[in-house]
């Protein structure tokens, strides 16, 4: 009988009082490629962690090889023939392919290394892989489907057993994807096991033996990939049946806005220079929230920085109150009374060295400049009194307005962040992930914000990469799948099936739950 | 909130240099050192050195740098000095070739930096040539002496018992102590050095704040050309050769962050005193002038070693 490559059974992980993982079992096979699924934060990458351990597990047995292994390291894991090819590929432009395959592991002795040797055994990894490249050149001249044979000559060469790959295909092309599954098909027959992550349901479909679905940190199924598959049944696994989550049942001040309200931002056609979005319309009324839905590099927030003029734009009319406007940067937004509250508050949302009172007021102080920031005083007794009016509305947790930013926990920053714009009399507020990574309490508190300014009449966009706080919170869903806006559901028909199915699925692009 | 060691070294760490070393030196040399003419020949030696501290102050602000200064000072000064010496009004030339020259050639370095999104370092380190060159290419690396005697007596003169570069210097200080404090645009470059997308996200014009420091930059040391030329009688043309080194490190040891966001006028006075006064110190002492470099160096990496040290110790990450 063929024995499985690994085994996990039953592992947990918890971080302090967080369940990321509850009893998940998770057999590979030689030969077989095992698809791992779920939605963003359903556990898979901790998952991977175990295996390929960077984490420890709290509970649970790992074996490999029938093995069972104590205490997993990343050093161990790798003996035991495991390697991890990660979405963002670890390739160093500057040394050659061959010293890419064996970093770390030159052959050679007393501190030289064999460079002949080296590059005849690259030579034979790189043709396993299918790419024919001389192991001598520099990797910088590579494309990044061929830095992913690479890294897979690479995995093959520390004798991997199993290799997983993480999003393997969301940089490549069709005809890359192509290639990369020829490789994959070469690697099953050697008996080599793959896990395989992914969102893209058409090539799970096209892949996979077997599929592993997680959600919410538990395991959700795991069944071979035969005729009963679909992609329909695979999102109904993903999102689960439990129709009754908490989100849920949370009383839906949403229904939709009527038509009769005014449009304020109306955006027609929006592409950005760099092709990160493309012809990106859609319209929202006063007092409406707006989510926009969509994995990870789907665009989103690369449109509301469009929008907002915080990237370059090369096509495309942004209608504010039914006038076109110019918008070329966030400061001719800001004028406008439209602003953007980034989702990366470390590295977009707060000035490190300011105080609290100082990061509240920057916006009021770049609107009420003149001269486009060269003109006006600064007027700090003002600017503590509104200051200290946001931190009590907003109940940021604090010493006090002159405390330093960074001494604050990530959900009083977020809400400095936040507060940040409440001062400057805005129309249009775009949240880009308001509530990551922070905790319930906030959040919800957030979320109240949020209702609030709705309610005052302001226009909300919301990105976000949670289902549920977009289902919970907006009157119309729009969903961006490659750089553009695929679907639109307004809340009533919006599902966590349809949504998320196209968000993910290419085929029957046409309004997806739309009537 | 909080008062940390960092908290008092980052406003007052400087000033008890400057004070300790004041002591030191009092006991050393109390009758010569402490003189009220020492004390004034002090500020004097150290009144173009300010005035380019306070100037490259602003690059480093934002995280950048300004490499030029030093040939700002050599181009303006010449300039300057070539019009006067073809009959242009003294007052006149001095605002065409000194400030309004000195405040373009800042100009030119902030819409590069801006324009090709390089390094400053990188920008300014070639400008700081080519400025260097347009300087010995303009004046034939000859001197330009026939100087109306007007020029040195009104701005190397006295009001008083005050020397007249010592009030520039004081002024040019005060008058951008208040820009950074007081304006819009003080804060906005504040909030540029400290995170240059939050800044932009929130509406500041970064791109253009960009620039204005770097006329700024030019602007001080076009003033700082000026105070030379007056000084010397002349326009020498490698004058302000290496300067920039010194009115860096006046700023960095100051107390004004590599990192960007952090940092004030009054530090990085204080800062170009300390230099100042160690010069003096040691010339009082007899040391050697190849010593003073060595003292000048150790101090530049001891103070920014003591306060990347307190950085850490209480940004907790």
């Amino acid at each position: 009988m063929r024995q499985p490559l690994v085994e996990m059974e039953n592992v947990s992980k918890t971080f302090g009082a967080t369940r990321a993982l509850d009893n998940v079992s998770m057999t590979i096979w030689p030969g077989e490629v095992h698809v791992l699924l779920g939605e963003n934060g359903a556990g898979k990458s901790t998952l991977m962690k175990i295996l390929s351990g960077v984490y420890q597990p709290s509970d649970g047995v790992i074996r490999v090889n029938g093995q069972v292994v104590e205490r997993l390291n990343p050093k161990t894991a790798q003996e035991a023939g495991i390697a991890i090819i990660h979405q963002e590929l670890s390739i160093i432009n500057e040394i050659s392919i061959a010293e890419n395959i064996f970093l770390g592991r030159l052959p050679g002795n007393r501190g030289l290394f064999d460079r002949k040797t080296l590059e005849k055994m690259s030579a034979e990894l790189l043709a396993r892989v299918g790419l024919d490249m001389d192991p001598a050149w520099p990797a910088g001249v590579l494309k990044i489907s061929q830095k992913q044979l690479v890294e897979i000559a690479k995995a093959l060469s520390v004798g991997a057993r199993v290799i997983v790959m993480d999003e393997p295909t969301s940089s490549l092309t069709p005809e890359e994807v192509e290639v990369l599954f020829k490789i994959i098909n070469d690697l099953r027959k050697e008996g080599v096991g793959i896990v395989y992550i992914s969102h893209k349901l058409e090539e799970i479909m096209e892949i996979g033996d077997r599929v592993t679905v997680l959600k919410d940190g538990t395991l959700v199924g795991s069944r071979p990939m035969d005729e009963e598959v679909t992609p329909e049944l695979l999102v109904q696994m993903m999102v689960g049946s439990d129709l009754s989550s908490k989100y849920d049942t949370e009383d839906h001040s949403a229904v939709e806005v009527k038509s009769d309200k005014p449009i304020t931002v109306k955006v027609e056609g929006l592409t950005r220079a760099d092709g990160r979005c493309k012809d990106v319309s859609f319209e929202v009324r006063e007092g409406e929230i707006v989510g926009f839905f969509g994995l990870v590099g789907s665009g989103r927030t690369e449109a509301m920085r469009a929008l907002v003029g915080a990237d370059p734009v090369s096509k495309g009319t942004v209608y504010l109150k039914g006038e076109a406007a110019r918008i070329s940067n966030p400061q001719a937004a800001l004028k406008n009374g439209m602003g953007l509250i980034p989702e990366d508050r470390r590295h977009e949302g707060f000035c490190h060295n300011f105080p609290i009172w100082k990061n509240l007021t920057l916006p009021v102080i770049a609107k009420a400049s003149k001269a486009g920031g060269l003109w006006g005083l600064v007027n700090a007794r003002k600017e503590r009194q509104a200051a200290a009016k946001v931190v009590e509305q907003l109940n940021v947790r604090c010493a006090s307005i002159e405390q330093p930013i960074t001494q604050l926990s990530g959900g009083n920053q977020q809400k400095v962040v936040l507060g940040k714009w409440l001062e400057t009399d805005l129309d249009i507020f775009i949240f880009d992930e308001p509530t990551r990574g922070i905790d319930v309490g906030v959040k919800a508190s957030i979320y109240d914000i949020i209702k609030d300014l709705a309610r005052d009449g302001k226009s909300i966009l919301v990105v976000s990469s949670e289902l549920p706080e977009l289902l919970a919170l907006c009157h119309r869903l729009m969903v961006f799948r490659e750089g553009t806006i695929v679907a639109e559901f307004p809340i009533s028909k919006a599902t966590k099936e349809n949504v998320l199915y196209a968000a993910t699925a290419r085929i029957n692009n046409q309004g997806v739950g739309v009537q | 909130m909080k008062k940390d060691l960092r908290y008092y070294w980052q406003r007052l760490g400087t000033l008890a240099i400057f004070v300790l070393l004041m002591i030191i030196m009092g006991i050393f040399s109390p009758q010569y050192f402490l003189s009220r003419n020492n004390i004034i020949q002090i500020f004097l030696q150290s009144s173009i050195n300010v005035l380019i501290a306070i100037g490259v102050f602003f690059p480093i602000l934002i995280a950048g740098i300004d490499l030029s200064v030093g040939s700002v000072l050599g181009l303006t000064g010449m300039v300057s000095a070539l019009l006067m010496a073809n009959g242009w009004d003294m007052w006149l030339a001095l605002l065409v070739g000194g400030v309004l020259l000195g405040a373009f050639l800042g100009l030119l370095n902030g819409t590069l930096v801006v324009a090709t999104k390089l390094h400053p370092f990188i920008i300014t380190l070639g400008s700081n040539m080519i400025f260097r060159g347009l300087t010995l290419t303009i004046s034939d690396a000859r001197p330009v002496y026939n100087l109306p005697r007007q020029f040195s007596r009104t701005i190397a003169g006295y009001v008083g018992a005050i020397p007249v570069p010592v009030i520039i210097a004081i002024s040019v200080a005060i008058i951008f102590a208040f820009v950074t404090k007081k304006t819009k645009l003080g804060r906005g470059i504040y909030a540029l050095g400290g995170n240059e997308e939050a800044a932009w996200l929130s509406g500041i014009n970064t791109k253009l704040l960009k620039v204005v420091v770097f006329v700024f930059s030019g602007l001080c040391a076009g003033m700082a050309g000026i105070v030379m030329t007056a000084r010397m009688g002349a326009a020498e043309p490698l004058a302000g050769t290496g300067y920039e080194s010194y009115a860096i490190a006046s700023a960095i040891i100051g107390g004004t962050s590599f990192f960007g966001g952090i940092g004030n006028i009054f530090g990085v006075v204080v800062g170009a005193l300390i230099i100042g006064l160690i010069n003096n110190a040691l010339n009082i002492l007899n040391v050697q002038t190849y010593m003073q470099q060595i003292v000048m160096g150790l101090l530049i990496v001891g103070s920014v070693t003591l306060d990347r040290l307190l950085a850490r110790g209480s940004k907790g990450e």
